[in-house]
């Protein structure tokens, strides 16, 4: 970004541990929030808040898109949002799936295949080693 | 090279260039395309997970409450992983400080960055070496892929005729469709298997780079290859950053 000379920009050393220690706090956070027990979707929300809150701290800082040219941070804007597009459209046509197709679409065909299958009984689960009981 | 270019530059820029600085954007423009190149396939794999976790959410919640991922390994990958992020950083930095004009100061500068990239390479080592562990107790306790999947605590039913797997075995013998702990398995080992791969890559590139800098090569004006490696080395960094939670934390 408007060096006229070939000299690097050199983000103090501070910027950098001030980062590291960023990144080292929120992953306690976010395997601290793991052993909370919250609801699934919650959990996955909360999970990838944080996520995102360290990938933006590398990149900017890291990566040194806060002092790289436009049309890299473009580039890299660009990818996020055609990424967002391919799991959103893609969320849609799987959330649809059921209720345009009854019964490809769901368990219920496969699951009217195994009513009457019994596996024998050397295939049954066993006691996990670690249970208490 | 012709000799009449020679004189005005330096031998480590191309002649097709007419500065550094020109060389030195298209290097980190080139990076980026293929960073965000392999952003978009990571997305593919990520997208399985979106589309696994849509159809077995309750598969994911099982691994979860069976403990079948090490949460200490992973949480210590991760800070394995965001240190060496540090180191390589710190690297790229001492690259920058090295002085165009051959002296102390920029030997100074050029072993504090070989000995960063030694450091961040180690580091890597130590991921995949943690890796290794997570991986030999899985092909131990049977908690693998598809169809090598046999974990005797959560079995598969296996239908004989057409060879699919039809789902999971619960109290009784009777199959459970909705339970699919051989797809979790597939997605774990094809997310953190290609990620693993970025990693011995990323060894071997940054060792490149420390043996180079041996060869008194880089300085401020000529750094797009550490750079370069950084970017990637950090990429690798921001993928395990959502793989970490997804596979190991979230119920």
């Amino acid at each position: 970004m408007g060096h006229s000379h070939s000299e690097p920009h050199v983000t103090p050393l501070s910027i950098y541990y001030g980062v590291f220690g960023t990144l080292i706090v929120l992953t306690f956070i976010t395997v601290g929030v793991s052993y909370l027990g919250l609801p699934s979707t919650l959990s996955v929300i909360v999970a990838m808040a944080v996520a995102s809150v360290k990938a933006f701290f590398v990149a900017n800082w890291f990566m040194h898109l806060n002092h790289d040219s436009k049309f890299n941070v473009y580039l890299f804007l660009a990818s996020l949002w055609f990424i967002g597009i391919f799991f959103i459209f893609t969320t849609f046509d799987l959330a649809s799936r059921d209720s345009i197709m009854k019964h490809s679409g769901t368990f219920e065909a496969r699951k009217a295949n195994v009513e009457k299958i019994i596996a024998p009984k050397d295939q049954w689960p066993v006691a996990s080693e670690t249970a208490s009981h | 090279m012709s000799s009449e270019h020679a004189h005005h530059h330096p031998h480590y820029q191309a002649h097709h260039f007419h500065t550094m600085e020109q060389q030195n954007s298209s290097n980190k423009l080139g990076m980026w395309a293929f960073l965000v190149q392999e952003l978009l396939f990571f997305s593919g794999l990520f997208m399985a997970y979106i589309a696994t976790r849509y159809f077995y959410g309750e598969t994911f919640t099982e691994v979860q409450e069976r403990n079948l991922l090490s949460i200490p390994m992973g949480f210590t990958n991760t800070i394995v992983l965001l240190t060496s992020s540090l180191t390589m950083a710190l690297a790229v930095r001492e690259a920058q400080l090295i002085p165009t004009l051959e002296n102390d100061e920029s030997k100074k500068h050029r072993k504090n960055m070989m000995v960063l990239l030694v450091v961040t390479a180690v580091l890597a080592c130590v991921f995949l070496v943690i890796k290794y562990f997570e991986y030999s107790h899985k092909l131990h306790v049977g908690t693998l892929p598809g169809h090598f999947y046999n974990f005797a605590e959560w079995p598969v039913y296996k239908d004989e005729s057409t060879g699919r797997i039809l789902g999971a075995i619960r109290e009784g013998g009777i199959i459970d469709v909705e339970s699919a702990p051989h797809i979790f398995f597939s997605l774990y080992f094809v997310m953190t298997g290609t990620h693993g791969l970025h990693v011995v890559i990323g060894v071997g590139v940054i060792l490149w780079l420390a043996l180079r800098a041996k060869r008194g090569e880089f300085n401020q004006e000529n750094y797009s290859a550490v750079e370069n490696v950084g970017l990637y080395w950090h990429l690798v960094d921001l993928i395990w950053i959502f793989l970490f939670p997804l596979m190991y934390l979230v119920q």
